[in-house]
C-alpha cells in the first residue's frame, strides 16, 4: 500500500476489515520505508475507511510502529477515527499506548514539522492532566497557541465560541509520554487501587518494584483505596504487613481507604495496624484534611536505605537525560539553557531561597532518580503555559511542576527505549523547599549539572 | 480513450456459446432442476467446474459432492443459475492475470465466497427473487472485463497510479467513461436481467443510492458484503480491495445486522 504525503505526514488509507490476517496484507515495514525516504516525518494510518477493527488487527501495525519510532524516532500512530473507535483504543491498551492518536489529519498537521502554517489558536482539552500538558508543550514548541480547558464543562463551553479557535482538540494522544501507574494527589500521595477479593494473586499483581523506586524518589504517604474490596485472606495480610514493614524503613506511611471488615476477620485489621497501616473510612478524611496530609506524607527522615554508586551504563546515557530536560524547559521558558559546571559528588545546593524541586524516578533495564531543582521565577514561567495563566499558588506551580517533570520522564523513557533500553518511571514527587529535597538526597552520590536559563539557576542530578 | 464499443465487443463475448449451458441455464431460468441437471451433466468442463465450486470450504459441507444432481439440488434453482453464471464468467478469466494478483483458483474462490455469502444475506432479508440472488455474480465479471481493459492500457494505468493515489476504479472511469459498476449494469443488460438488477449494482457502488427502497437496501448489503471479503489478505494483496472507494456513511445503518449475519467479533 502506498501513503499519500503531505505537509511531512505520510498517511495510509486501509480500507474494510482489520483484523489479524488482514493487518501485514494491507501495510507492510517495506511500504514505510518507502514513505520515509520521500521525507515524512510522521507516519499515519488512517481509519476513515475501517469499518471495523480488532486488537490483533491492530497490533500488526503497532509492531512496525515501534520498529520505525525506534529507528527514526518520528511520530506514529493512527488517525480519522471517531470517539467508539477511540474508546476501544483505550480499551484494548488501557495504560499502554506507545503510539500517538489524532482525531483528524488536521489535527496531526499541528504536530508535523513541515506543517508550514503556524500561529493557530488551538483549544484542547484531555482527561488525562498529563496529556492535556504534553500536547500543550508540543503545540507550542511548534509555534501555535494552545488554550487548554482544565475540564470537560470548561471544554464544552469553550467550544460554544464561534471562531474562537482554529482548531479543536479532543479524543487525542499523543504517545511519547509517560506512563499512568497509579493516581497522584496534591501533597505527594500516591493512590493505589485494589478491589474483589485480596490473595496471594496481590504478590502478583502489585507492582512492587514501582513502589519501591517511589519510596527511593521520596514519596512517603501511599493510600490503598479499598472500597471495592470484598474481602481479605491471610496471603494477602501477609503481603501487607511484609509491604508496612519495608516501607517503615524510609519512614513511609500506608494508609487504607474504604475496606469493609464484614468478610474479613477484624483480627485482620489489627494485625496490620499493628504493622503501621492506619484506616481512614473516606478517602477525604485524608485529601482534605491539609495537616494530616502534611504528618503523613512529609519525609521527616533521609531514605537512608539504597546509597548506590552510579554506573557506567547511567553515566553513558547522562546526555539524553540532560537533554529531556533542558529541552523541555527552554522550551517552556523560551529561554536558553546554559552549562555553567559539572561534577559527580553529592548534590550541593548553594542558595537555598526562592527555589522549588521535584524529581523522578525510573527503572527497568537501569535505574535511578532525576532531580530537578528550579528557581521559583523558572518555575513560573515555565508553567504558564501549562496553567494558562501567571499565577503565584505555589500548590498550583508545584502540581503544574510535577506534570512537566512527567514530561521529561516521558521523555527519557522514550529516547532510553530508541537504544533499546526498556524503563519504567514513577510518579513526580515535588518539594516545597530545597531541604525537603535534601533530606532524600542526603549521602547520595550522583552527576550534578548546573544551568543558566538567562542567569536563572537551576540544577540537575541524576543519582541512584 | 477506450470506446464503449470496444468495452461492448468484450462484454459480447461473456455469453459462451456452449449449447449445454445456455440451455441449463434456460431450464434453471424455468425451475427445472432435475431437466437442468440432466443436460448439465453432458458438459463435463461444467461438472468439474460445479464440483469444485459446492466442495470448497465457504459452502461448508462435510461429505464431498460428486453428482450434478445432488450439487442442484442443495444449492436450489437460484444457487444452481447462480453457479451456472459463474461458470460462464470463468470461461473469460483469463490465462494470466497481469494488473491484478489473481490465478484461477483465487477467483474462483472469490466467485464461491461472493455467492455464499450473498445467499446467507438474500435468505436473511428473505428475498426469494432468483435475479437478485444472483445478481453478485456481476461483480466478478465486471472485474474480468476491468482486467482486460486495463490491459489494453496497462503503461498508462501504472503511470497515473505511480504519480498520484487514484484508486483504480477512477483510472477505469477516466479511461473508458465507465466504472465498475457501469461495466457490471452493461453485462446485466446483456444477460437480460431486470431493470431492478441494474439498480442494485448502481446502488451497491456506495455513490449512486437508489430511490427505491428495497433495491437501496440491497445495494448497502452488496457494498459491504464487497468490502468484506476485499479485506481478505488474497485480495488485499491481489490488488482488489483499493480497486474501488468504501463509502462507509452509506453501509452505516446496516452494519450491527452484518456483523451478526456474519458472526464477526
Amino acid at each position: 500500500m502506498r501513503a499519500v504525503i503531505r505537509d511531512g505526514i505520510g498517511v495510509f488509507h486501509p480500507q474494510g476489515f482489520l483484523d489479524g490476517s488482514s493487518g501485514s496484507s494491507f501495510l507492510s515495514i517495506e511500504d514505510i520505508d518507502a514513505t520515509l525516504k520521500s521525507n515524512a516525518s510522521m507516519i499515519l494510518v488512517s481509519l476513515k475507511k475501517v469499518i471495523f477493527f480488532n486488537r490483533n488487527g491492530l497490533d500488526t501495525f503497532v509492531k512496525m510502529f515501534q520498529k520505525v519510532r525506534s529507528e527514526n524516532h518520528i511520530i506514529v500512530g493512527f488517525c480519522d477515527y471517531d470517539k467508539k473507535k477511540y474508546d476501544a483504543f483505550k480499551k484494548f491498551y488501557n495504560n499502554d499506548l506507545t503510539f500517538s492518536l489524532f482525531k483528524t489529519q488536521e489535527i496531526a498537521s499541528l504536530f508535523a514539522d513541515g506543517f508550514k502554517e503556524k500561529n493557530k489558536n488551538v483549544l484542547l482539552y484531555s482527561e488525562d492532566k498529563s496529556q492535556r500538558a504534553a500536547l500543550a508543550i508540543e503545540l507550542h514548541d511548534n509555534g501555535h497557541n494552545p488554550i487548554v480547558a482544565q475540564t470537560q464543562e470548561e471544554f464544552v463551553q469553550k467550544t460554544k465560541v464561534k471562531g474562537a479557535y482554529d482548531v479543536i482538540i479532543e479524543n487525542t494522544y499523543l504517545g511519547q509520554t509517560g506512563q499512568k501507574v497509579a493516581t497522584r494527589v496534591t501533597g505527594n500521595a500516591i493512590i493505589y487501587t485494589v478491589s474483589s477479593f485480596l490473595d496471594a494473586e496481590i504478590g502478583n499483581t502489585f507492582n512492587v518494584a514501582y513502589h519501591n523506586n517511589s519510596l527511593n524518589v521520596g514519596f512517603r504517604l501511599f493510600i490503598f483505596d479499598a472500597y471495592k474490596v470484598v474481602s481479605m485472606n491471610i496471603h494477602a495480610l501477609n503481603f501487607f504487613s511484609k509491604l508496612a514493614s519495608s516501607s517503615a524503613e524510609y519512614n513511609a506511611t500506608i494508609c487504607f481507604v474504604g475496606m469493609s471488615f464484614d468478610k474479613t476477620p477484624l483480627a485482620f485489621k489489627e494485625t496490620l495496624e499493628d504493622a503501621g497501616i492506619m484506616f481512614f473510612a473516606q478517602m477525604d478524611d485524608i485529601l482534605q484534611n491539609k495537616k494530616l496530609l502534611e504528618e503523613l506524607g512529609a519525609s521527616s527522615m533521609a531514605a537512608v536505605k539504597n546509597k548506590r554508586a552510579l554506573n557506567k551504563v547511567l553515566v553513558t546515557e547522562l546526555p539524553r537525560f540532560i537533554d529531556a530536560a533542558v529541552t523541555t524547559i527552554e522550551m517552556m521558558t523560551n529561554s536558553k539553557a546554559v552549562k555553567d559546571a559539572a561534577k559527580v559528588d553529592k548534590i550541593e545546593i548553594p542558595d537555598k531561597d526562592d527555589k522549588i524541586a521535584s524529581s523522578i524516578g525510573f527503572y527497568g533495564d537501569i535505574d535511578g532518580m532525576v532531580m530537578l531543582v528550579f528557581p521559583l521565577g523558572i518555575a513560573k514561567k515555565a508553567c504558564e503555559l501549562l496553567i494558562g495563566e501567571s499565577t503565584d499558588d505555589k500548590e498550583l506551580i508545584l502540581d503544574t511542576l510535577a506534570e512537566l517533570v512527567n514530561i521529561v520522564g516521558g521523555k527519557v523513557k522514550t529516547l532510553l527505549a530508541d537504544e533499546h533500553i526498556s524503563v519504567d518511571i514513577t510518579l513526580p514527587r515535588t518539594y516545597h523547599n530545597v531541604d525537603g529535597l535534601l533530606e532524600v538526597a542526603a549521602g547520595k552520590k550522583g552527576v550534578q549539572v548546573d544551568l543558566s536559563f538567562d542567569n536563572d539557576k537551576f540544577l540537575f542530578f541524576l543519582t541512584r | 480513450m477506450i470506446t464503449i464499443q470496444q468495452i461492448d465487443s468484450f462484454i459480447e463475448k461473456i455469453p459462451p456459446s456452449p449449447k449445454i449451458l445456455q440451455e441449463t441455464l434456460s431450464l434453471l431460468n424455468q425451475g427445472e432442476l432435475i431437466k437442468a441437471a440432466k443436460v448439465a451433466q453432458n458438459d463435463s468442463a461444467l461438472n468439474a467446474y460445479l464440483k469444485e465450486l459446492v466442495n470448497k470450504p465457504v459452502y461448508g459441507f462435510k461429505n464431498e459432492i460428486n453428482e450434478i444432481s445432488q450439487i442442484f439440488g442443495i444449492l436450489g434453482v437460484s444457487g444452481s443459475q447462480q453457479a451456472a453464471y459463474n461458470y460462464m464468467i470463468s470461461l473469460l478469466s483469463p490465462a494470466k492475470w497481469k494488473l491484478f494478483k489473481l490465478n484461477k483458483s483465487s477467483f474462483y474462490d472469490l466467485q464461491a465466497g461472493l455467492s455464499a455469502e450473498w445467499q446467507k444475506i438474500t435468505t436473511y432479508l428473505k428475498i426469494k427473487d432468483k435475479d437478485v440472488q444472483s445478481a453478485v455474480a456481476l461483480l466478478p465479471a465486471s472485474i474480468i472485463v476491468s482486467e482486460a481493459l486495463f490491459c489494453e492500457r496497462l503503461n498508462d494505468v501504472k503511470l497515473l497510479r505511480s504519480v498520484d493515489e487514484i484508486d483504480l476504479n477512477t483510472i477505469l472511469q477516466r479511461l473508458c467513461s465507465m466504472d465498475l459498476f457501469d461495466i457490471s449494469q452493461r453485462i446485466a443488460q446483456k444477460w437480460e436481467m431486470p431493470q431492478k438488477i441494474a439498480g442494485i449494482i448502481q446502488a451497491s457502488s456506495g455513490v449512486k443510492p437508489s430511490a427505491d427502497e428495497t433495491t437501496d437496501l440491497l445495494g448497502k448489503w452488496m457494498h459491504l458484503l464487497l468490502f468484506y471479503t476485499l479485506s481478505k489478505p488474497a485480495y488485499i494483496e491481489a490488488g482488489l480491495n483499493d480497486f474501488i472507494d468504501f463509502q462507509i456513511d452509506y453501509v452505516s445503518d446496516i452494519y450491527e445486522d452484518f456483523t451478526k449475519l456474519m458472526e464477526i467479533s
